[in-house]
């Protein structure tokens, strides 16, 4: 499928791209693939990822391209904001979008796993045996929770001690568990290591276990949080907020202080570290992560787990035809957030429109702001600017909230918070 | 009579000259880049597409280019107050701002 004009712009820099585009002289490229229809763009996962890529190659390029966007689920929670349903604020329905949109829009939607993927043939096997070829495909199937990371854990013992970190089910099984404590009870979080979906998300998510417990009364109930990481995403703001709001409830412990987790038993409640056992009557164990099965399944993913990009375009390191993008990838400065896979949906959305559409292409860019909701009204930030850099997505600028910031910054920075999620969900539902 | 146009004409010539050397290096009559906008629209969408009235994010769709441009230049000087804003602004040269400007006041909010 790949034509002379294709191995043209392949080796031409994506400078000297918009150079020649701009001199006028793009007319002269054919578009990337001809003889067989319209190129074919597949797109697996409609999350923040990939369904900001569906979208945006779909309405740039005008139908030129046929897009297929494999996901599973008719409705799609989402994980970013799901704290945000945790503390009460939201409900699970406000959170959970579908795909009629997207649908309407022109994009063909294909509520089936995906299964696999033929790198050779350019083809996606669905779970009921089905195969979908293609152009170009974007990855973008998020996560999956390695259970075996925590000694005793595993896919059943989730159904006990939830980790929630997968929205959906999980999600409301741990605010069902959560509502329904009394007190004097003790929740122990167990944080996951680096790299990890949403840095700051596990801290968001005890402010809002303690949202809910003070706001039901409670005296005794504990949060314990056995960490394996020395530090963590915007500790200096949390720490800060939480012994302003909520004064001795919340026990923080870094690695030097449990000595090493040594495992659950989901049984019993029982967790236990090198220096204590805790028993907790609800536990909500974060364990380590890595890219969703599909795409380590294709080579994708290296030794780390998680899937190497080009930082220039979003192209997977180990084939040409695949972009990764989101929770996934590698992405360098970028944390893994939805902020973050939106914005490198873009960036190979925009590729792809020059690859498969002729359209003009521009240096990649990236930024990223993750917001967590601390009490109520009392909201931090923080963010940066990302361009390509020394092999790698590289910060630019970075910000993040100050501690003793003003009450009422605070209260803006929520505000923003619930207008960036009604616009970024409008940016990939539609 | 004739030689009082010429030296007027002259003189006008000088002017202009004068006006368009002194304008800075990379100064060009180019209208602004609207796909270039179109382009850098995605970072600021992300935030901006659900904005009305009463959001805290305010609407940027539809905005007068020149207003536009005083705002983004503000933040980007630091002279008006948004961490997130600052640091957006802060990497967009001018033509940028000025294709950004351009893009939006062109288009309607979807």
């Amino acid at each position: 499928m790949i034509n002379g004009n294709e191995a043209i712009m392949t080796n031409l820099t994506r400078r000297n791209f918009t150079v020649l585009a701009g001199a006028a002289l793009a007319p002269l490229f054919a578009p990337a693939v001809l003889g067989q229809g319209k190129p074919k763009l597949v797109v697996i996962g409609g999350g923040p990822g990939g369904g900001t890529v569906a979208r945006y190659v779909n309405k740039d390029l005008k139908g030129a391209v046929d897009v297929t966007l494999i996901e599973p689920q008719k409705k799609f929670t989402t994980c970013f904001f799901s704290n945000i349903y945790v503390g009460g604020y939201r409900s699970f329905q406000s959170i959970t979008h579908g795909y009629d949109k997207v649908r309407r829009e022109g994009v063909r939607l294909v509520h089936e796993a995906a299964a696999s993927i033929d790198r050779d043939k350019r083809e996606v096997a669905l779970a009921g045996g089905k195969r979908i070829p293609y152009d170009r495909l974007v990855v973008a199937p998020g996560i999956d929770i390695k259970f075996d990371s925590v000694p005793g854990y595993s896919e059943a013992a989730a159904q006990v001690m939830p980790h929630a970190w997968k929205p959906g089910p999980q999600t409301e099984l741990l605010v069902k568990k959560l509502n329904a404590l009394k007190d004097g009870d003790t929740i122990v979080m167990i944080a996951p290591p680096n790299p990890y979906r949403c840095p700051p998300g596990p801290y968001e998510r005890v402010s809002m276990f303690a949202h809910v417990l003070k706001k039901k009364g409670h005296k005794k109930s504990k949060i314990i949080v056995l960490d394996p990481k020395p530090t963590f995403s915007k500790q200096a703001l949390f720490l800060e907020g939480w012994e302003k709001h909520y004064p001795g409830m919340i026990e923080w412990q870094d690695p030097k202080m449990h000595g090493g987790i040594k495992g659950v038993d989901p049984k019993t409640g029982e967790i236990r570290t090198d220096l204590a056992n805790y028993q907790a009557t609800l536990a909500n164990v974060i364990p380590a992560q890595w890219a969703a099965k599909i795409a380590r399944d294709a080579s994708l993913a290296d030794q780390s787990g998680f899937c190497p990009i080009d930082p220039e375009n979003m192209k997977s390191k180990m084939d040409a035809n695949i972009f990764v993008v989101g929770d996934a990838c590698i992405p360098g400065d970028m944390p893994k957030s939805a902020f973050s896979a939106n914005s490198q949906a873009k960036v190979a959305a925009m590729m792809i429109g020059g690859e498969l559409g002729n359209a003009r292409t521009f240096p990649a860019r990236y930024s990223n702001t993750c917001w967590s909701l601390i009490e109520t009204d009392d909201d931090v930030k923080v963010g940066g600017s990302y361009e390509p850099g020394e092999g790698r997505i590289k910060a630019t600028t970075t910000f993040v909230s100050q501690k003793g910031e003003p009450a009422e910054l605070r209260k803006q920075n929520y505000k923003e918070s619930v207008d960036w999620y009604t616009s970024i969900i409008g940016d990939v539902f539609g | 009579m004739l030689a009082a146009m010429d030296g007027l004409r002259r003189s006008l010539w000088w002017t202009l000259a004068s006006v368009i050397a002194a304008l800075p290096m990379d100064f060009t009559l180019a209208a602004p880049d609207v796909e270039l906008g179109r382009y850098l629209s995605a970072e600021c969408v992300t935030c901006h597409r659900g904005a009305t009235a009463k959001s805290t994010i305010p609407n940027i769709y539809g905005l007068a280019e020149k207003t536009f441009v005083a705002v983004i230049k503000a933040y980007r000087e630091k002279r008006l107050n948004n961490a997130v804003m600052q640091n957006i602004a802060g990497r967009l040269k001018d033509e940028e701002i000025e294709a950004l400007a351009a893009y939006f006041a062109r288009t309607r909010r979807p």
